[in-house]
């Protein structure tokens, strides 16, 4: 290899370790955190976690009500998360495929949605629930979440959709089948990749979602985990070590989704970059 | 097996544009092997794809064995089609491709088997069945899609440039395939495409297509002789007739024209079929191959057109020469054999077969009547 490729090379392995430290670091600090106690912590803040104490999961999930939180969380992401899948790709698909009078207008009023910031929304949300019954049930929060990031759905399933060439479309029919069993027989085993960008996408954001959960939920027993992790931060004095070991057990479900989608979501995220 | 009849078809996109395809008539006899012959844009594939039902027909009548189709979805019509694209679906074997359309139409699954299985021999698919559509090769890839629409049973068969995405060596071997396949099925086809070669050599019959109007329908050797105008001449035949101006020299009972300020007689035309001429102007057009090249001094004292030799291109069977014929503006092409001794620059004396030419009316550019029996 020739000195200045060398030299290059250097440079950018550098470059790249330095970011990923930077970007892997702090979860790093946070794992070993969650192994040590808070007095522990509180001595060394950066020392490693020597003795483990792997018992902190077991208090955090038996003893601080975490595994009420993490089913709530479960039922919320993934009711959300179907239905965010399902509607929006039909919507990506009828937006994408089909021609009709205001399809581009009705495409940008969707889209546009995504630039009004949640805490702009909040209130009329929260107005909305009330009236209709849903403040403080998970059905209330999981159709405040579809809406959420509905824009954001549409807006990959349809630019994926609309790029599926029209023969396709056109075989099925000449094979027999409806408008329906095509989408749901071509189209959506095709797009697979980019329902699982968007799959990903929308369940780390849910997952990990705080602000409608903490303003339109109450009941202790509908908490989802960003809400329970809370409970260790308290007025005076944060439980450090539990709050790490909450952390990790929070973040462990996206760990596992993002390995098994993340094939199919670097596919859908770079779909029509090559031909 | 059917008969497919297109009455005055015309399809619009915009209620007030232009119309795509513009009253077209034409029957599709039953087991014809109908080529849809024309430059892009000429609504060979609107006409193809309402014949399918993926387009709906603004106006005219589309019948199938006497059936009136236009309101039929594609579904219904028992007609299959391949693709310029193949269009084969990706997350499918070859196998289930080849199904598909089958198990819709709940074939029994015996049935269903024992027909793919039959088209894979046909079609040297056998090895195949289990692969993905991504780890075939191009010719792989459109035997699978001619195979989906065998398996069909259909009463038609559509193509849409079905070989336009294959290299040169592979485009010549599965036209010969496509060939045996129509003649092994006796099935009626409809087959688009914009290579003319493809059309001379694979049609029953051709039917020209220009701005969405059909200029022509005939046996390929017919189009080749007899172009019905301008267009045809120069869109049929590699390279194309020469078309150049002219004007009718001669009275009485022959006809003859000045070209280059030559005045040539042609035997097959009557000066009577010449008498609806606005003015004496003409097109003059002789196909490459009807224009024999000599050296000036093998030529006949004063007989053919004194050219000058611009360009020399050997295609190995045969070579193509440049000329620029004196008093001419335009050049003119020339089909010899293979071995020329002429180099760019020699003067040379055009012999052209006055037999095989034509003449074409200027202002609407359609083919002057001519004499079968003349000459």
């Amino acid at each position: 290899m020739p000195a200045p490729a060398v030299v290059l090379r250097t440079f950018l392995l550098i470059v790249l370790a330095g970011y990923t430290a930077f970007a892997a670091g702090p979860f790093v600090w946070v794992a070993t955190m969650s192994l040590r106690t808070t007095t522990e912590i509180a001595a060394d803040p950066y020392g490693l976690p020597w003795p483990l104490h792997w018992e902190k999961y077991a208090d955090a999930w038996f003893g601080s009500n975490y595994d009420t939180y993490f089913w709530n969380s479960t039922i919320v992401t993934v009711s959300a998360v179907a239905a965010l899948s399902i509607l929006g790709a039909m919507a990506a698909y009828c937006l994408a495929r089909y021609r009709f009078p205001g399809n581009r207008l009705l495409f940008f009023v969707i889209f546009s949605t995504i630039i009004l910031p949640p805490q702009i929304t909040i209130i009329g949300v929260f107005e909305l629930l009330v009236d209709y019954g849903l403040y403080n049930t998970h059905l209330g929060l999981i159709l405040v979440y579809i809406a959420m990031q509905m824009p954001l759905t549409v807006y990959i399933l349809e630019t994926f959709f609309a790029r599926m060439p029209q023969d396709l479309f056109d075989a099925a029919r000449m094979d027999g089948y409806s408008d329906f069993e095509i989408f749901w027989r071509i189209a959506l085993p095709i797009g697979l990749p980019a329902v699982a960008t968007t799959v990903i996408l929308n369940m780390i954001y849910i997952w990990n979602e705080f602000l409608f959960a903490v303003v339109l939920l109450t009941d202790d027993d509908k908490r989802t985990l960003p809400l329970g992790i809370q409970r260790f931060m308290g007025d005076h004095l944060d439980d450090t070590g539990m709050l790490a070991t909450g952390l990790m057990i929070a973040v462990i479900p996206i760990i596992v989704a993002y390995v098994f989608f993340s094939e199919k979501m670097i596919q859908g995220m770079t779909a029509g970059a090559i031909k | 097996m059917a008969v497919v009849r297109l009455e005055r078809i015309t399809k619009r996109f915009q209620a007030a544009g232009p119309p795509a395809v513009d009253d077209v008539s034409l029957v599709i006899e039953d087991g014809e092997f109908m080529v849809l012959l024309g430059p892009s844009g000429c609504g060979k594939s609107t006409t193809l794809r309402m014949i399918a039902g993926l387009e709906t027909i603004t106006a005219g009548e589309l019948r199938i064995d006497d059936r009136v189709m236009n309101r039929v979805p594609a579904k219904d019509r028992d007609i299959a089609m391949v693709f310029q694209s193949y269009a084969l679906y990706p997350h499918m074997s070859v196998q289930d491709n080849l199904a598909f359309g089958l198990k819709r139409r709940g074939v029994p699954r015996d049935e269903v088997r024992r027909r793919v299985a039959a088209a894979a021999v046909m079609l040297g698919l056998e090895t195949l069945l289990e692969r993905k559509p991504y780890a075939l090769s191009g010719g792989q890839r459109q035997r699978v899609a001619l195979g989906r629409a065998i398996v069909r049973d259909p009463k038609v068969f559509l193509f849409d440039e079905p070989l336009s995405n294959l290299d040169a060596a592979l485009r010549v071997r599965t036209r010969g395939e496509l060939i045996q396949q129509h003649q092994r099925l006796g099935a009626t086809m409809i087959y688009v495409t914009h290579d003319q070669v493809e059309a001379m050599t694979m049609g029953t019959r051709i039917c020209v297509m220009n701005h969405g109007r059909v200029v022509q329908v005939g046996r390929p050797l017919e189009v080749y002789r007899d172009p019905a105008d301008t267009f045809v001449a120069a869109f049929i035949g590699s390279p194309p007739a020469n078309l150049l101006g002219a004007e009718v020299a001669g009275a009485g009972g022959a006809v003859a024209v000045r070209v280059a300020g030559r005045e040539l007689t042609l035997p097959r035309h009557r000066a009577a079929d010449l008498e609806m001429l606005e003015s004496r102007r003409v097109v003059f057009a002789i196909r490459p191959e009807d224009i024999a090249v000599a050296a000036p001094a093998g030529a006949a004292d004063g007989a053919g057109l004194p050219a000058r030799l611009i360009a020399v291109e050997p295609l190995g069977a045969e070579t193509i020469l440049v000329l620029a014929p004196d008093g001419l503006d335009e050049e003119i092409l020339a089909r010899v054999g293979p071995e020329v001794a002429l180099r760019p620059g020699d003067r040379v004396a055009l012999e052209l077969n006055l037999r095989a030419a034509h003449l074409f009316d200027p202002t609407s550019t359609r083919a002057l009547p001519r004499s079968r029996r003349g000459g």
